[in-house]
Formats: structure tokens, sequence, C-alpha cells
């Protein structure tokens, strides 16, 4: 007879990720890209108002800053800091820049992130006429 | 030298008699500057004679003495004690692998998966003795160096839940490997090891969770590897498209 008798522990498949902290912080993650696209799909929403005319444009901007459409955008922002904040952590383990015998340090790659993205943010805001 | 009596609580499972595993605690008395090998070796050695565990250098060179150490997988021979203030530690088995006996795991998938990737060096060319040997510069040594590194401990299997959910996923260690190969100036063997490493249960199906690179002894950063495969396959499929590109 065969005295093997492996045990095998078993996991839940619906609350896996409620057993470790990094799980809760990786699902944090995954979740804020739904906020983000549906922020998104708003906006995308909003362009083709305001390609329908001013009534329509009118309508939309109502929705958005109503009380719901305010605290929805705010949740989104919530979630889009989440969202930015963890993927640029990321970056440097996804890219890899290797110069000559060196790997370029990951603090200047997600440096760089944050630099592009305050850049990008500035020129929108003064495109807007906000800054 | 000053000693303190810990509670280690062992996960034991003994296939010819119990039905389930159970913890059992030791009080053990250390030494202050004791690993949780040390502790496990006391028990071995002056309590318990019948408890099972996998060891061999003590010096996270092996990678033998991979467990879960209170819920975390660590060497057990670089948990020093000392950072577990309370005076209680846990111990159990490798997660996301079966019990073999006590804190022994059945390691077969893994060695499997390993083959499959082709953890060698497929040469660009077949050179013989007297043609001397394959150079290499050490910047293009440096691309493929941390990955080396990995000692198979198996930490980073034990907290990927993608892993745990599903066993098909090849891993984080083989995927590194794979990578390490792939990164390797003398070597020509991707297309070769593209059959797992770059099907659905290969890169992926990782998710990039990177609980694998947070745990890893020799700071490996399985998931790094794993994204730069994914980006590398990427290109190729972008570059497919292009005139003269392989489809």
């Amino acid at each position: 007879m065969n005295p093997r008798k492996p045990y095998v522990r078993p996991i839940s498949k619906t609350s896996w990720f409620m057993t470790q902290g990094r799980y809760k912080v990786y699902m944090l993650h995954e979740i804020s890209s739904l906020f983000v696209a549906i922020y998104t799909a708003i906006l995308i929403i909003g362009l083709v108002r305001l390609g329908e005319g001013e009534a329509a444009w009118q309508g939309w901007l109502d929705a958005v800053t109503s009380p719901i459409g305010v605290i929805f955008h705010l949740i989104a922002f919530v979630f889009a800091l989440i969202h930015t904040t963890s993927w640029f952590k990321a970056v440097p383990q996804a890219m890899r820049i290797q110069r000559g015998e060196e790997i370029v340090p990951g603090k200047l790659i997600v440096g760089a992130h944050y630099g592009v993205l305050a850049a990008v943010s500035l020129f929108v805001l003064i495109l807007a006429g906000v800054a | 030298m000053s000693e303190r009596t810990i509670e280690l609580e062992v996960l034991r499972y003994r296939p010819e008699q119990d039905q389930e595993p159970f913890f059992q605690t030791y009080k053990v008395p250390c030494e202050e500057e004791w690993v949780v090998l040390d502790a496990l070796n006391y028990v071995k050695e002056e309590m318990d004679r019948t408890l099972s565990y996998r060891w061999s250098c003590h010096m996270f060179v092996c990678g033998s003495c991979g467990m879960m150490i209170d819920g975390e997988p660590k060497l057990a021979c670089k948990a020093f004690l000392k950072d577990y203030p309370t005076g209680k530690i846990r111990v159990e088995p490798l997660s996301n692998f079966p019990i073999e006996r006590d804190l022994v795991v059945v390691l077969d998938d893994f060695v499997e998966k390993l083959e499959s990737v082709k953890p060698y060096i497929i040469p660009k060319e077949e050179r013989t003795v007297e043609q001397g040997e394959y150079l290499q510069t050490p910047a293009q040594l440096k691309a493929f160096k941390q990955y080396t590194l990995c000692i198979n401990c198996l930490c980073c299997y034990a907290v990927c839940p993608q892993y745990g959910l599903d066993e098909s996923f090849v891993g984080p260690a083989a995927l590194a490997l794979a990578h390490r190969y792939n990164m390797d100036s003398r070597d020509l063997g991707r297309a070769a090891r593209d059959d797992v490493v770059a099907a659905a249960e290969g890169i992926w199906h990782c998710s990039f969770v990177g609980a694998c690179s947070q745990v890893c002894p020799k700071d490996v950063d399985p998931a790094g590897a794993i994204q730069q495969a994914k980006f590398a396959h990427g290109i190729d499929y972008l570059t497919s498209f292009l005139p003269g590109g392989k489809r």
C-alpha cells in the first residue's frame, strides 16, 4: 500500500483576497480601474452631448454638477489617485532600463512619471483657463 | 548568552495516522540570536524526533527551509526569533502546496514546471572546446544576473494567489528562470521556451499581484521578470504587423 497521502489545504475561491493585507491592496488597485472606466465613459458621453448642441450639453453639465454627480466624481478622484500611485509604483518592475552596466534606479523612473503627470495636468489646466 | 522560551506552534500532519493537520505547541528554550530553524532543530533533537521538515545549509543558500512563519513565507534560517517579540511563533508548511508530512510539502508540480521552461542555455552556436569559451560582457551579464539568484525556495508560489487558485499556472520562479535564460546573450532558446512561457498558463496567467517579489528572500523580483516578458511578447506581436514581420 502506498503510505503517501498528501493533504491539500482548501482555498476559498470567493474570499481568498481577504486573507492577506497585500491581497486587499491588490484588489483595491484592480477595482480602481472600474471607477476610472466609469469616469472616462461619463466624459465621452459629455463630448457626444457637446456635439449634439447647447441644450444637450447643458443637460450633461447639470447631471455632473448635481449632488450625485459631485459625490461620484469625488469617489472616482480618490480611486484615480489609488490607480495612479499604485501603477506608478509598479512601473520600475515592468520597465527595467539598463544603461551600460547599471540599471536605472526605480525612483528615477517613478519620478519621471510623476513629472510627466504634473506637466500634462498643468497644460490641461492652462488650456482650461483654470491655471 | 541570554535565553528565552518561545512557544512554537507547528502544523503537524502524519499521513499514516492523521486525517487532517493540527497544531502542536512546543515550548522551546531559545538563545537570543537563534532563527526559527534553530528552534525547529532543538525540537527535533531534544523534544520530538518525529517532527519532519526540510533544511540543509542554514545560510539562505540552499532554499530548502521555505515555510510559512506567522503566515508569511520565509526561509526558516533567515527568520530571526528576535523579530518575533511576542514569543509565540506559528510555523506551517508552504501554502498552495499539498502537505507530504508536517512541514514538508510535495514539490513534484514545481519540478515538472521548472523542467518545462528549459532552464538551461540553448546556445546560439555550438562551440567546440578548441574554439574556446562563450564570451560575455559585464553589461550582458547584468541584464539577467538578478534572475540567476533564485534558490527555488518556493516562497513566491506560496504567496501567489493565481497559483493557489489554479495550479495550471507555471508560476513565478519557473517563469523568472525562463526570463533569466531568455535574457542571456549566449542563449537562443526563447522560441523553444515560448510553448510554455507565452501560453495562457504562462506569463499571461499572471495578473501582477506582485506578492512573489515582496516575499522573495533573494530579491529576484519574479513579478518584474514576468511583466518584462509580457512586454517583450507585446512588442513581438505589434512588430509582426510591420512589413517583413513574422506572424
